[in-house]
């Protein structure tokens, strides 16, 4: 009984511990740099709009519900268009993680229900590469996306976020320099 | 009748066939080769311009090609390009792949750039002011197609393929038709020039032709009018030769029957015992003397103009002294000058160097030039001879002149060049009845120049003649062979 005990105890603590981690991760707008070592593994991750698009930065809390469909617009007759990396890759994670503050199926859902309710008009629009994804974003004037700070070039403007930006050391959408893909 | 009496007589419209006669003799004698080169220089000019014509006609033709080429390749480019621009943006409605979408509106945007590109190569090479005006108007019309372009792309990529098709329809269509009819004119336009240019290239190549027909033509001209005077000349000189050789037939026949009249004069009184006593018969016989001695010389004469007439050397050439020249030639021409009052000058600058000649030769050509003199003198009867040594005329270094002058009628200056002519005789000479058979100057003449020599002559009528025999000095090389062979015959006195 003994053995039986300290496994499920073990079990319990390791998926409490899993989910605490979880929890503090996914939390938007934690206010916790990355300490150097982390810095040095972590790649920032622009949020970009087409150049003509007059607005300059947002706040976490509008991107978030930018990123939710729940804002639709930038101005009554100029449509926003999300653009979002496909499923799995590291950078949809962290925006999943850090801006939306869902998983990929909570998101998916969220999506789904949306546009059957009417809550949404537009899905986001998936793109395999960020090179698609900034040219998409050049070519549409209601775009935003993300692409690593690596991805961006003139084509495309970066937007404040939280009055930060990508270089700045408190900026915190980071995305592992490591993963590359899927 | 003579040129100059005819001249004299005012005839100047026979005269004047005569001058050309003159000319064309003179151009025979003097210019044929001239006439050849003149001819041939004719004929490369028209070579040079027709290779300049054909090159120009070629590289003209060459532009034409290359621009031509160039020109539709750039069109033909443009209207693909603009094409491919619609082309790419309409595809992006076919499929609901966002990816593809990006794909095609990348395409569109690549061929949109070209065709910006070739529209700024258009305006940058437009130089009439309809190509200026169509490259702004192109500019503009490309450019409000583009705005519409960008916001059918953006509508497709937000998925508003229904609002897409309804701008395309009511903006992109009538300003790509715009741009399609700007493309047309470009296009017309460049027709028009390359209308142009061959119209251009035709004109050249016909006025190439006329140009080559014309400088044929000249040429031709110019060959026929060369060889025709050279016909001309030949014909005139043979005719002059014949009359010449005529009147030297009739001269020689005059000199002859005067010595032989006398000789059958004399023989007749003889064999009819008309001449009685020693001193008759003596008389007689000098007569005769003198008349064979005359007939004797003239045949020589003649005999010995024939034997130069194969143009052989058949002089041996050594060192002579010049004052042995004058002695032996002074000697010979007593019997010309005696009796008959004529004073012989001579004048011999000291130290002159030996010449190069045969002595029988520079003897004979002076005697003549003496026998000349003895004839032009008139009543002055005076003759001078002089040698001398100056810087030679028409080789380097030095030479040995002897001068035969008279002061007597003169030659005329347009006869100077002809009485060096075989058989030529003035007809102010014949006129004046002053007997000779024209070959003595010519034999003068011949003999010098087989020498390595020159005979020359200044003259002036009624002032006299001055004949002058130019002699090449003997130098080291002459002299050390004339002493290898003076034991056989001692040359230098």
């Amino acid at each position: 009984m003994m053995p039986m005990r300290r496994l499920t105890a073990f079990a319990a603590l390791l998926a409490l511990a899993m989910g605490l981690r979880a929890d503090v991760r996914a939390t938007p707008g934690a206010d916790f740099g990355p300490t150097p070592e982390q810095a040095a593994l972590l790649e920032p991750l622009a949020i970009v709009v087409n150049r003509s698009n007059p607005v300059n930065g947002l706040t976490s809390s509008e991107l978030h519900k930018i990123f939710l469909g729940d804002r639709s617009h930038w101005t009554p007759d100029r449509r926003i268009t999300l653009v979002m990396r496909e499923p799995g890759e590291a950078e949809r994670k962290t925006i999943l993680r850090d801006v939306c503050g869902m998983t990929e199926d909570q998101f998916k859902t969220h999506f789904l229900h949306g546009l059957f309710t009417g809550e949404i008009l537009v899905s986001p629009k998936i793109l395999a590469s960020p090179t698609g994804a900034r040219k998409f974003i050049y070519n549409v004037p209601g775009a935003i996306g993300y692409l690593r700070v690596s991805d961006v070039d003139d084509t495309v403007k970066v937007l404040r976020i939280d009055e930060l930006l990508p270089n700045d050391r408190s900026y915190k959408l980071r995305v592992d320099a490591r993963q590359v893909g899927k | 009748m003579s040129e100059q009496a005819k001249l004299a007589s005012g005839d100047q419209a026979s005269a004047q066939p005569a001058l050309r006669d003159r000319l064309l003799s003179a151009a025979y004698r003097h210019n044929a080769p001239f006439l050849l080169v003149l001819v041939f220089c004719a004929v490369a000019v028209v070579g040079g311009f027709v290779i300049r014509d054909l090159q120009a006609a070629n590289a003209e033709a060459e532009t034409m090609y290359a621009g031509s080429v160039h020109g539709l390749q750039r069109i033909g480019e443009l209207q693909y390009d603009a094409q491919e621009t619609r082309r790419a943006t309409l595809y992006a409605l076919t499929t609901s792949d966002s990816n593809l979408q990006v794909e095609y509106a990348d395409q569109s945007r690549n061929a949109d750039q070209r065709v910006k590109d070739a529209i700024v190569e258009y305006t940058r090479q437009a130089k009439r002011p309809a190509e200026n005006a169509l490259a702004t108007r192109l500019s503009q019309d490309w450019g409000n197609y583009l705005t519409i372009r960008d916001e059918v792309l953006a509508s497709i990529l937000e998925g508003s393929n229904k609002e897409a098709v309804s701008r395309d329809l009511s903006g992109g269509v009538p300003s790509f038709e715009l741009v399609r009819k700007d493309l047309d004119e470009v296009k017309a336009l460049y027709d028009d020039d390359a209308s142009q240019r061959l119209a251009n290239v035709v004109a050249t190549s016909h006025r190439s032709a006329l140009r080559l027909i014309g400088i044929l033509g000249f040429t031709f001209l110019l060959s026929s009018a060369a060889v025709w005077a050279i016909q001309r000349s030949r014909m005139l000189n043979a005719i002059q030769l014949a009359k010449l050789q005529m009147e030297f037939v009739a001269s020689v026949s005059h000199e002859l029957r005067t010595p032989l009249a006398v000789l059958s004069s004399a023989a007749d009184n003889i064999a009819d015992g008309l001449v009685e006593g020693k001193a008759e018969l003596r008389k007689y016989g000098g007569v005769l003397q003198n008349q064979s001695r005359r007939m004797s010389g003239l045949v020589d004469e003649i005999l010995l103009f024939a034997s130069t007439e194969d143009g052989k050397n058949r002089y041996v050439l050594q060192p002579l002294a010049v004052s042995r020249i004058i002695e032996s030639v002074v000697a010979s021409s007593e019997a010309l000058t005696q009796g008959e009052g004529f004073v012989i000058v001579q004048q011999v600058d000291s130290a002159l160097p030996p010449v190069m000649g045969d002595l029988s030769g520079i003897s004979q050509c002076l005697q003549n030039l003496i026998g000349n003199a003895v004839k032009y003198s008139g009543d002055s009867r005076w003759i001078g001879i002089r040698a001398s040594a100056g810087p030679a005329e028409h080789a380097p270094g030095q030479e040995v002149r002897i001068s035969v002058a008279d002061r007597g009628i003169g030659i005329d200056r347009s006869e100077i060049e002809q009485i060096f002519d075989p058989f030529y005789r003035s007809p102010r000479i014949n006129a004046a009845q002053i007997h000779g058979t024209g070959l003595g100057l010519a034999l003068a003449k011949r003999i010098a120049e087989a020498m390595g020599g020159k005979l020359s002559v200044v003259s002036e009528l009624s002032v006299g003649s001055t004949f002058t025999l130019h002699l090449r000095i003997a130098k080291g090389e002459d002299l050390q062979t004339a002493t290898g062979s003076r034991s056989a015959s001692s040359s230098i006195s």
